[in-house]
């Protein structure tokens, strides 16, 4: 049985890619994201501070295409033939509030893949990624560590 | 024990979907969910994340969060209510670290968990 983990998807470990929004964050999508949540935290909807995981989210600044799902974020696109994808989890550091006037840069670490088993025996690749936000000052806002997991069909 | 609900029709997807650019067919397109055999649209993970802030942060005013980390365990799809749940592990005149799942009311099946946060207090 040959590994998932193969040599060419171990050789793009360590791979990074960044993304600088072309405006800041703004009021309007700061309250349209507090108001898509029924977030109750005034100063989010009035869009005077971003609520913590809003700047997680970096479609909105990544400019990126629509892929043929749909899909206009970032990604690795990793081809592991017989698997399907399934999101693992995330872990959040927030250091700092972001605001209207923040213009935000994420920048996305592909820093393991790791080829596991699942409790019924499947094999599986944990991919994950780490995705620094920092403002226009570099001052670091948020780190997010993402686990996607490719699990053999 | 805190507890916290929200139910999640379509409409709230759509919405969550067009604030974070999210435009990925899973949420919405019931040709491409029929084709993977899913039954309604799904929820977008990422919005347990700004659930658990929303509560926490109903839970405890003051606080600001330092840490969250969270799992996905099952799906959930539109319209269903889902619960997030919290309880206290750890205090002190500073921080509030709290255990955190996601359940869905209807079956009790579990959605997030498990989950964890920081709270840095005033």
């Amino acid at each position: 049985m040959s590994s998932l983990l193969t040599p060419a998807l171990a050789a793009r470990i360590g791979e990074e890619v960044s993304y600088t929004a072309p405006e800041p964050l703004g009021r309007a999508a700061i309250r349209y994201f507090a108001l898509a949540t029924g977030d109750t935290d005034p100063a989010h909807l009035a869009g005077d501070v971003a609520p913590p995981t809003l700047i997680c989210e970096t479609n909105q600044y990544a400019g990126l295409p629509r892929d043929a799902d749909g899909y206009a974020g970032h990604g690795w696109h990793l081809i592991v033939p017989g698997t399907r994808l399934v999101r693992g989890g995330n872990s959040y550091r927030f250091l700092h509030p972001a605001g209207p006037d923040t213009v935000i840069t994420a920048k996305w670490r592909l820093d393991d893949i790791a080829e596991r088993v699942t409790g019924s025996g499947k094999r599986m690749l944990v991919v994950t990624s780490i995705a620094e936000y920092t403002d226009q000052e570099r001052r670091l806002l948020a780190v997010n560590e993402e686990t996607l997991i490719y699990v053999s069909a | 024990m805190y507890q916290r609900e929200w139910t999640i029709d379509q409409p709230d997807m759509i919405a969550y979907a067009g604030a974070t650019w999210d435009w990925h067919k899973l949420h919405y397109d019931a040709d491409y969910l029929a084709e993977r055999g899913l039954r309604k649209p799904v929820v977008d993970g990422q919005v347990f994340g700004a659930y658990l802030a929303i509560a926490l942060r109903e839970w405890f005013p003051s606080s600001s969060i330092s840490e969250l980390s969270f799992r996905f365990k099952n799906l959930v799809f539109a319209g269903e209510t889902i619960r997030c749940v919290g309880s206290v592990t750890a205090s002190s005149d500073e921080i509030v670290e709290l255990d955190l799942r996601v359940e869905v009311v209807a079956d009790g099946r579990t959605a997030v968990a498990p989950a964890s946060a920081t709270l840095r207090l005033p």
